[in-house]
């Protein structure tokens, strides 16, 4: 199945997965934060694998990410990821929120990068328990993996998914984005479902 | 300071001293350089993948993507240009791994090693000497080649530079 020959039909009903994932995902966010959360409309896109290092702007720009892999009968992976200025004003919200009386200054790196992780392995957790349910059965998740470096290095990885069998990636993604805050928090939700499991999934969304 | 010529993706440049060559934010992928100090020629090519086996025939129309098709197309490339063979060194940075779970059946996050290995290998087959290398870890490369001072450097977020 090439994935540069999906028809229309077949990207929507992609982007109705991003859609009912995302938003699982935006309220599970929203629940932890007691905020709301905005989501744009989702996306589906065939991106060619060259052209990945600047289709989200600056490969230099610094984000933090955090990655997940998904198994079953259906396999994906998901990443979370957004401005590393965002990330740090999302933890001092999250830490503010969840353990009011301590002082933002005194909490060590390293709680701080466990909280982000935390925080994204909820959120991708909540996309595929929505894609579970879409799909039936279950699909089992990693531990999360966090990095914080160059944009450009960090989805170098979804290169890696796509480049060995075709030229192009599937890109399912939206941005949730918080409300009534100070700081802009804003973050991108990324499904990169495996070049073997278009079948699988076209098949139970009856688009094969 | 010289135009740099950002090597994209698969890409592969060859330019003449005193042009420098440049791959921005590099993670599993190899920039690897090929030079010839006296011809005044370097090439770069930014690997993304260790082997081009069941790619069929798209990995000759893009030979900068796989190691095994990169290594001699770029080879072929810079002595097309006037870089003698015999005289060619190497310098190569790059095949991070940028994210671990641990316990999780994932072969392609671990890519960037077996990038480099496989990279490493040819070279050693072709009879290339590489001068140095800056491989492996979890941070993603900046890399700049300058064919004035034949250095190679590397500059990796929130550790600064180094030449190599």
């Amino acid at each position: 199945m090439e994935i540069e020959n999906f028809s229309n039909m077949q990207l929507d009903a992609m982007r109705e997965v991003g859609n009912i994932g995302a938003g699982n995902a935006a309220t599970a966010l929203s629940v932890m934060l007691a905020r709301t959360v905005d989501m744009d409309v989702p996306k589906a896109e065939l991106v060619s694998i060259y052209e990945l290092a600047e289709y989200y702007g600056d490969p230099l720009k610094e984000v933090s990410a955090v990655f997940v892999r998904s198994e079953g009968e259906f396999t994906c992976s998901l990443i979370f990821f957004q401005d590393e200025e965002d990330a740090q004003n999302l933890v001092d919200l999250l830490i503010s929120h969840q353990m009011g009386g301590m002082v933002l200054e005194d909490i060590p790196a390293e709680m701080r990068d466990s909280a982000l992780t935390e925080v994204g392995n909820i959120i991708l957790s909540s996309f595929l328990n929505a894609i579970n349910v879409l799909m039936g059965g279950t699909h089992s998740i990693s531990v999360p993996g966090v990095a914080h470096d160059m944009m450009g290095a960090v989805l170098e990885v979804i290169a890696s998914i796509f480049g060995q069998t075709g030229e192009y990636a599937l890109i399912v993604d939206t941005t949730l984005k918080l409300a009534d805050v100070d700081k802009q928090i804003s973050g991108k939700v990324v499904m990169l479902p495996d070049p073997g499991s278009f079948e699988i999934l076209f098949g139970k969304l009856q688009v094969l | 300071m010289e135009k740099a010529h950002h090597v994209g993706m698969a890409e592969l440049i060859v330019v003449s001293a005193p042009e420098m060559l440049m791959t921005l934010g590099l993670g599993s992928c190899i920039g690897l350089v090929l030079y010839d100090q006296a011809a005044k020629i370097a090439g770069m090519v930014h690997i993304m993948l260790p082997d081009s086996r069941g790619a069929g025939e798209k990995a000759r129309e893009k030979p900068g993507k796989f190691a095994d098709t990169a290594v001699p197309a770029l080879i072929n490339a810079v002595c097309s240009k006037g870089a003698l063979r015999s005289r060619l060194k190497a310098k190569l940075a790059g095949g991070s791994q940028m994210f671990a779970l641990p316990g999780a059946e994932t072969d392609f996050l671990a890519v960037g090693s077996r990038n480099a290995k496989e990279t490493i290998n040819l070279l050693k087959k072709e009879g290339i000497p590489l001068v140095n290398s800056d491989v492996g870890g979890n941070k993603g490369r900046t890399v700049e080649f300058s064919t004035v001072t034949w250095m190679l450097t590397v500059k990796v977020l929130g550790k600064g530079k180094t030449e190599i």
